[in-house]
C-alpha cells in the first residue's frame, strides 16, 4: 500500500457488521442554501448567532447519521482542503463568521486522511485572526464512517 | 436494590462500611465527605465508569448489603480492558480548571505561611489579609461566582452534588472569616486552625471539581450550551477587567518568591 491515503482505492462493500436499521424516514436537517464555502456569505441570516458546522465534502457521505448527530440545529459550510482553490478566502470567511455574524460555536468535521486536516487548520487560522473568541470543536471521521475523535481545540 | 440506590451515601456507608471500602477501590471517595447526602445512584452515575466496571461495582455493593441474596455475578471480559479515560474539558470549563491552578499555588504555600505566622513575634496582619483578599476576590468572587452564577445553572442546581459544592464554598467563607478575626486579634492559633482547614477543604473541593464534577457537567452540555457558557464567562471576566487576574497572579509570584527565600535562608 502506497501513495496518498486521501485518494488510495479502498473497497468496503463486503462490510458485514452493520448496526442500525432502515425503518422510518430521516428528514433532512439542512436549513439553508447555498452551502459551499465559496458561495456562502457570512452576512446570510442563517449564520447570525448560530452554531456553525464546517464540514469536509466527504464527511456527510461517510457518516451515516450526519444529519441527526451533527447537522441538526446548525448552519453549515462545506469545503475540500485538497481540491478547492483560493482557500485564503475561507480563512477570511471564518474570521467574518466569528466577528460579524457572531456565531456561537464552530465545529469542524473532517475525514481521517492527512490532507483533510488542512480544513481544521483553516478553521484555526480564521479563529485566531478573529477578535472575538468562540469554542472550536474538531471531529475526525474514519473512512468507514466511525467517529475517531471529537474534541475542543 | 432500587430503595438502596435512592438512599443517601453517608447513611449507606454508616450502616454498611464495606460499601465505603468498595467505592474507594473504584476511586469514588465518598467516605471522607463531610456532607454525604448524594444518592447512591447519582454517586455511581457521576463517575462515568465503563459499563463493565459499573456492573461489577453494583454487584459488589448489592452483595455487601444483601449477602444472603442470590445475585448473579456479571461476566467480566478481561480481554476487553477499557483504555484509561483522558479528561477533555470544553473551553469554558477548561478556563475554570486553569483558574484552579492559581488557587492551588496559594494552597501549596499555606503551610509555609502558617510556619511564618507561628514563628514571627507579632502576627504579620498585612500578609494574612493579603492572602484573604486573594481568597475572597480571586478564588471566591472571580472564580466561585462564575461556578455558582453560570456553570451550575446548566445542571439541576438543587441536585445534592451541586449542593455539596455550595456548602463547601460556604464552609470556606466561614473559615476565612475566622482567619480575619484571628488576624485582627493577633491570635496565631485561630489563624492556623482555620487557614489549614480552608486548605484541606479547598484541596479536596478542587480535586472533586476537576476530576468528577466538571467532566460530569461537560458530558451534559450541548455544543450550543458550550458556546453560550463561554460567552457568559467572558462577559463576567470582562466586567471585572483584565487587570484583576493579572494582579493576583503577580501576588502569588511574589508570595512564592518570598517563601522560597525563607526556605533557602
Amino acid at each position: 500500500m502506497s501513495g496518498c491515503p486521501g485518494s488510495r482505492t479502498m473497497d468496503f462493500s463486503e462490510k458485514t457488521n452493520q448496526e442500525g436499521n432502515d425503518s422510518g424516514k430521516r428528514p433532512s436537517q439542512l436549513r439553508q442554501w447555498p452551502i459551499q464555502m465559496h458561495l456562502v456569505s457570512p452576512q446570510a441570516p442563517y449564520f447570525q448567532g448560530k452554531d456553525v458546522l464546517l464540514a469536509a465534502d466527504c464527511a456527510a457521505f461517510a457518516l451515516g447519521d450526519f444529519h441527526k448527530d451533527y447537522l441538526k440545529g446548525k448552519s453549515i459550510g462545506i469545503a475540500c482542503p485538497k481540491l478547492d482553490s483560493d482557500q485564503e478566502v475561507y480563512v477570511e470567511k471564518i474570521k467574518s463568521l466569528i466577528d460579524d455574524a457572531k456565531i456561537n460555536t464552530l465545529t469542524v468535521i473532517i475525514m481521517q486522511v492527512p490532507c483533510c486536516f488542512g480544513l481544521a487548520q483553516i478553521a484555526k487560522e480564521g479563529a485566531e485572526k478573529a477578535s472575538r473568541k468562540i469554542p472550536v470543536k474538531q471531529v475526525v471521521v474514519g473512512l468507514e464512517g466511525n467517529i475517531l475523535s471529537e474534541e475542543w481545540i | 436494590m432500587d430503595k438502596v440506590l435512592n438512599k443517601e451515601i453517608k447513611q449507606i456507608i454508616d450502616t454498611y462500611p464495606e460499601v465505603g471500602r468498595i467505592l474507594d477501590e473504584y476511586g469514588i471517595g465518598c467516605v471522607p465527605c463531610s456532607v454525604g447526602s448524594c444518592l447512591l445512584k447519582d454517586v455511581v452515575g457521576i463517575h462515568n465508569l465503563d459499563p463493565q466496571q459499573e456492573a461489577t461495582l453494583m454487584y459488589r455493593i448489592e452483595k455487601a448489603i444483601y449477602p444472603e441474596r442470590n445475585v448473579s455475578e456479571p461476566k467480566v471480559d478481561l480481554t476487553k480492558k477499557s483504555a484509561p479515560k483522558k479528561i477533555s474539558y470544553s473551553p469554558p470549563v477548561k478556563k475554570l480548571v486553569d483558574e484552579h491552578v492559581l488557587i492551588k499555588r496559594l494552597l501549596a504555600l499555606i503551610p509555609s505561611i502558617v510556619e511564618y505566622v507561628e514563628t514571627s513575634i507579632k502576627v504579620d496582619k498585612d500578609l494574612v489579609l493579603k492572602c484573604v483578599d486573594f481568597i475572597r476576590t480571586y478564588a471566591d468572587k472571580y472564580h466561585h461566582m462564575k461556578e455558582e452564577d453560570i456553570l451550575f445553572k446548566y445542571v439541576d442546581d438543587k441536585a445534592e452534588i451541586i449542593q455539596v459544592m455550595f456548602k463547601d464554598h460556604d464552609i470556606g467563607r466561614g473559615h476565612i472569616r475566622q482567619v480575619v478575626e484571628g488576624a485582627e486579634k493577633g491570635n496565631k492559633a485561630q489563624i492556623k486552625e482555620h487557614i489549614l482547614a480552608y486548605r484541606d477543604l479547598l484541596t479536596q473541593h478542587i480535586k472533586k471539581e476537576d476530576e468528577i464534577l466538571y467532566p460530569w457537567i461537560d458530558r451534559q452540555l450541548s455544543v450550543t450550551q458550550v458556546g453560550e457558557m463561554f460567552r457568559k464567562c467572558n462577559e463576567a471576566d470582562a466586567s471585572v477587567g483584565d487587570e484583576l487576574p493579572r494582579k493576583y497572579e503577580r501576588f502569588i509570584v511574589e508570595l512564592e518568591e518570598k517563601f522560597l527565600q525563607e526556605v533557602t535562608k
